[in-house]
């Protein structure tokens, strides 16, 4: 190593990038994993919402329509615990850059954005490693809105429709994802993110993610 | 931050929450399905409610539970979640309504089995921190070796209820009367951190039916409500 130790104890390095809907992540998150990997390192991703059991308890709840704030926040925060015990720990124990699709900055955003004390959110998710690095990948709302629409469509939850701040679908997103937006940017502080800015070409931001990358990889 | 907590204040809300609590076979549950069947026969609106029996998320848990697959943070996490789901949708709309709620079991248990899980003690409590504080609960004190007879007369005790997931030890009985009693001592230390009612578990069906309704109509007559 090039004399970095990792924040959290672990031998290997834990990397997240966070955004929402639309920034780019999962795109940016190959490429790195691609480039870690061309390193001789080993390197794994985890997504936010994919662990065995709970994941598919809160994509039945979505459908249904069942989830209000506190449950909606306990789900997937019990859907982390699971992940991080059950997948990202033990590759972190064995040696692995484990990027992370999302962190408990997510939590943060939606959560508070749901009425959520923040206190409450941190007790809730304060036995998580803290991140070697955290990427945030920024893009104003109205361009996440016309990437939405030309791919996925708007979703119900992403748009928040679930809190009522508008009837109008397009609205209701706007709303909500700038909502997001603003506790994303009070936490680039606080957090030490690294803000890129999500409107680059995918190789500039490539570039810039691994200019990072490198200083706490032995290379 | 702990007084904080809508755990220690009252709810204010015009109905009463009443809780029974205690390790299983305490006889808790027949206590509260007689003190239902009074009070409806005196015409009072009661609703029933029962740990972990939400539409969202209970049956999950119990899957998950049959398989041993998850660590006792993320149990405690997914039995939040069906309280937290209960609470919103069910016990306080039936305060705000006015009704009496009768809670088999509430957030106590979780702060006993998941602490008696090594869960730490302050973190559960405040991942709870949105639960009201019931107008009443009873805790059911009985011991790991009664509750053992009664829970297993006819059976081995099961995997969870045992505390298997702990290792203590791999025989269920013993690993039972360790883990109860761990479960038992959180209780007892919360009889003065929360107010608990202490009735003892081993006392005649009839004597603790009669507490019981002596401690309901106090707190229903603080309420304006004499039975």
């Amino acid at each position: 190593m090039t004399g970095y130790k990792s924040k959290h104890g672990y031998d290997g390095l834990l990397i997240v990038i966070e955004g929402t809907d639309g920034s780019g992540k999962s795109t940016q998150i190959s490429r790195l994993k691609r480039w870690i990997e061309d390193q001789s390192y080993g390197a794994m991703v985890s997504e936010w919402k994919t662990s065995k059991f709970i994941a598919d308890a809160i994509n039945d709840a979505k459908d249904r329509n069942l989830l209000n704030a506190t449950t909606f926040s306990l789900l997937y925060a019990a859907d982390f615990a699971d992940r991080l015990e059950q997948v990202i720990i033990p590759a972190l124990k064995a040696g692995f850059v484990v990027i992370l699709d999302r962190y408990i900055y997510t939590a943060y955003a939606r959560d508070t954005v749901r009425g959520h004390d923040i206190e409450w959110l941190k007790n809730l998710y304060d036995y998580a490693p803290e991140p070697d690095m955290v990427f945030y990948l920024d893009v104003p709302v109205e361009i996440l809105l016309k990437r939405i629409i030309g791919t996925t469509g708007l979703d119900y939850w992403e748009s928040g429709r679930d809190i009522g701040l508008s009837n109008d679908f397009y609205k209701s997103f706007q709303i909500y994802q700038s909502k997001c937006l603003e506790q994303y940017h009070k936490m680039i502080d606080e957090y030490n993110f690294i803000s890129i800015d999500g409107t680059l070409s995918e190789k500039d931001i490539h570039k810039k993610i691994i200019e990072k990358v490198e200083n706490i990889l032995e290379i | 931050m702990e007084n904080k907590s809508r755990l220690n204040q009252s709810h204010n809300l015009p109905g009463t929450l009443v809780c029974v609590e205690g390790i299983d076979g305490s006889g808790k549950s027949t206590q509260l399905i007689i003190l239902r069947d009074w009070l409806k026969s005196l015409k009072q609106d009661v609703i029933f409610t029962e740990w972990n029996s939400s539409d969202l998320i209970s049956q999950t848990t119990k899957l998950a539970k049959k398989k041993n697959l998850l660590s006792p943070r993320t149990f405690s996490l997914l039995h939040a979640v069906d309280f937290a789901d209960r609470l919103e949708q069910v016990i306080i709309p039936a305060l705000k309504a006015g009704f009496i709620v009768l809670a088999d079991r509430y957030v106590y248990t979780a702060f006993a089995r998941d602490v008696a899980r090594g869960v730490d003690r302050n973190w559960v409590r405040k991942v709870y921190g949105f639960a009201v504080k019931p107008d009443l609960t009873l805790y059911f004190r009985v011991t790991e070796d009664v509750s053992l007879e009664r829970i297993c007369s006819n059976r081995a005790p099961k995997f969870y209820e045992a505390g298997m997931d702990l290792k203590i030890s791999s025989d269920p009985y013993e690993s039972y009367k360790i883990f109860q009693k761990r479960v038992n001592d959180e209780y007892k230390s919360m009889i003065n951190e929360y107010g608990l009612v202490e009735i003892d578990a081993n006392e005649s069906i009839h004597n603790k039916q009669v507490f019981f309704r002596e401690k309901v109509k106090e707190v229903l007559s603080q309420k304006g409500i004499f039975l």
